[in-house]
């Protein structure tokens, strides 16, 4: 998924430039919701009574070993309440989501919600637009390494799709010429200077008129690797249901990159797991390979500048620093049925370096933000504040805890045993090795460790509040191409990801 | 691993008397209280998901066909 059009560093990237004062300020809004979260629960633990004590005291194990210990629990009732606090605003969260979805899936306002299921059902009634094509699209910028891999990947599926075109914008290497080796048609962007959004908005313009209604237009980076029977399910779902107006595959992350790798694959395993326990409810239409009907599509370049944000005839967002994330908050403003299933699983590139993981998630975080910036607090967009609002509390958390840690580490010259928290960390342990247990031993071992996600958790956060301030001071944000030589055994090593957690 | 020390020994850079100060005692119990509601939400997501409400809400049953094809080989009802 490298950027399609990634600017040299040195050339000025996108502005956010649709930026108001609640743009720029979405990230300190959010964040300062959550601190103020913050504060509402420090005021709480200070009217605790005990509190909660961190000093060591001396005691007898089985009357004869003598241990340094802290009785640091909080009361039974403090903990209860503590408990029933987070089991509430998770249910509430989940239930009110819940609601909104059905009421969209339900939905027969046509103004507000054009591309509601009962909507669309009413306008192809007896309509057959003939049996379900899948049109491909690989936007490539310089992917001459990646992209064979890609295309064989598609042509191998069990149902390949009709059509392949590759998207070749702004390349200066042999992109062309491997596409066309590979038997597939090749469009090149002509004077686009919005990478990837904007090419695909070139191809689109002019694809998407002679596209009939089941004729299925896919996106696929260029270096996504489609697992065998991702199509044929897909096929089977777009066939089954002519109101779904798109799909999103589920991602993992390929081998390699050793342990900064293996954070990454954790982190995408979770995701996909949690996306599987919501059956399939989709966060973000992941950039990697996502499916939609071409009425889906021409209604979010119609609706731009009106409904949702945006330049009028354009499908994607060229504002937008994470524009699959971006497409569907748009379709899931107009109301769209969209899925994830299971079979409908990709392989994608994990950073090689720290640097570039920097990059991918700034990018990542502040498109998040920013795109909640650009459609504001609706019913739609619910789940992606929850959301925000709770990596912004998870920031705070994350913060006092390793402020504790670390203020009792230098308090104290000997070891001291903390059973409550000791007997809390077997629990997070377990919650991280059974959410990645499917992703194979070396991910079980990683997660059961604890200490090392904890440290990547923490610089998520930091890459959380550089977004924040660099949201506020409107610092340049864009893509950062990170190309190295390829190479046989690391194809990994290629450039920069483009997916969307979301 | 663990010693035993008679007396309660000072801290590596920081007086242990710190642990005592009541401003500690409310970091502690403010992060206690986030640790055991990030608990909650763990035991959450390892807990088996139930879709109790589906199993029962006929709303959630498709009214009509959906398939492309305006008269399937098998309806779906």
């Amino acid at each position: 998924m490298a950027d399609p059009a990634a600017e040299p560093a040195a050339e000025p990237a996108a502005e956010p430039a649709a930026a108001g004062a609640f743009a720029r300020l979405i990230g300190l809004v959010i964040f300062g919701l959550a601190a103020i979260a913050g504060a509402v629960l420090l005021a709480a633990a200070s009217a605790v009574d005990p509190q909660v004590e961190m000093a060591p005291i001396q005691g007898d194990l089985l009357g004869f070993w003598r241990v340094l210990y802290a009785t640091e629990a909080p009361s039974v009732r403090v903990a209860v309440a503590a408990v029933a606090l987070a089991a509430m605003l998770a249910s509430g969260v989940a239930i009110v989501e819940l609601r909104i979805t059905n009421r969209s899936r339900r939905s027969v306002d046509a103004r507000a919600d054009p591309l509601a299921p009962k909507l669309v059902m009413a306008r192809t009634v007896d309509i057959f637009a003939g049996p379900v094509t899948v049109t491909v699209l690989i936007p490539a910028h310089d992917e001459e390494v990646s992209l064979p891999q890609t295309v064989a990947s598609l042509v191998g599926q069990t149902h390949p799709p009709e059509r392949i075109i590759v998207v070749a914008d702004n390349c200066t290497d042999s992109t062309v010429e491997v596409a066309r080796r590979a038997g597939v048609e090749v469009v090149e962007s002509v004077g686009n200077v919005h990478k990837k959004a904007g090419a695909l908005n070139q191809v689109l313009r002019r694809l998407l008129p002679s596209q009939g209604d089941n004729d299925i237009v896919m996106i696929v980076d260029a270096d996504t690797r489609l697992d065998d029977g991702f199509l044929e399910a897909a096929v089977a779902r777009f066939s089954a249901d002519r109101a779904l107006m798109a799909i999103g595959g589920l991602f993992y992350g390929e081998d390699g990159a050793g342990v900064l790798g293996q954070f990454q694959r954790n982190e995408y395993s979770r995701y996909s797991r949690d996306i599987r326990r919501r059956r399939g409810r989709v966060f973000v239409l992941t950039g990697t390979a996502s499916m939609f009907r071409p009425g889906a599509l021409r209604a979010v370049a119609q609706s731009r500048g009106s409904a949702i944000p945006g330049t009028p005839g354009d499908v994607y967002d060229t504002a937008a620093l994470t524009e699959d994330n971006e497409l569907t908050m748009a379709l899931k403003s107009l109301g769209a049925l969209m899925i994830s299933p299971s079979p409908c699983t990709v392989v994608t590139e994990v950073m090689p370096t720290w640097r570039a993981l920097w990059n991918q998630r700034l990018r990542w975080q502040r498109g998040a933000l920013e795109n909640l910036g650009a459609y504001g607090l609706r019913p739609k967009t619910f789940r992606y504040w929850a959301q925000q609002l709770g990596i912004g509390y998870g920031v705070i958390a994350l913060g006092g805890y390793v402020a504790l840690i670390v203020l009792t580490v230098l308090s104290v010259s000997s070891w001291v045993w903390f059973p409550f928290w000791m007997g809390l960390g077997v629990l997070f342990a377990l919650e991280r090795v059974v959410t990645v247990w499917a992703g194979g031993w070396r991910a079980r071992l990683l997660a059961a460790a604890l200490l090392p996600e904890l440290v990547f958790a923490s610089f998520l956060d930091v890459v959380y509040l550089t977004g924040v301030v660099d949201i506020l001071f409107g610092r340049r944000a864009g893509w950062k191409h990170v190309s190295r030589p390829p190479t046989a055994e690391a194809p990994d090593d290629d450039t920069v990801t483009a997916v969307s957690l979301g | 691993m663990m010693t035993a020390a008679a007396v309660l020994p000072t801290g590596v850079l920081l007086p242990e008397s710190i642990l005592h100060a009541d401003s500690f005692k409310v970091l502690a119990t403010f992060v206690a209280l986030n640790t055991l509601m990030y608990a909650t939400l763990a035991v959450l997501k390892v807990l088996p998901k139930g879709y109790a409400f589906s199993w029962f809400n006929g709303r959630n049953r498709r009214a009509q066909n959906r398939s492309i094809y305006p008269e399937p080989p098998s309806s779906e009802g």
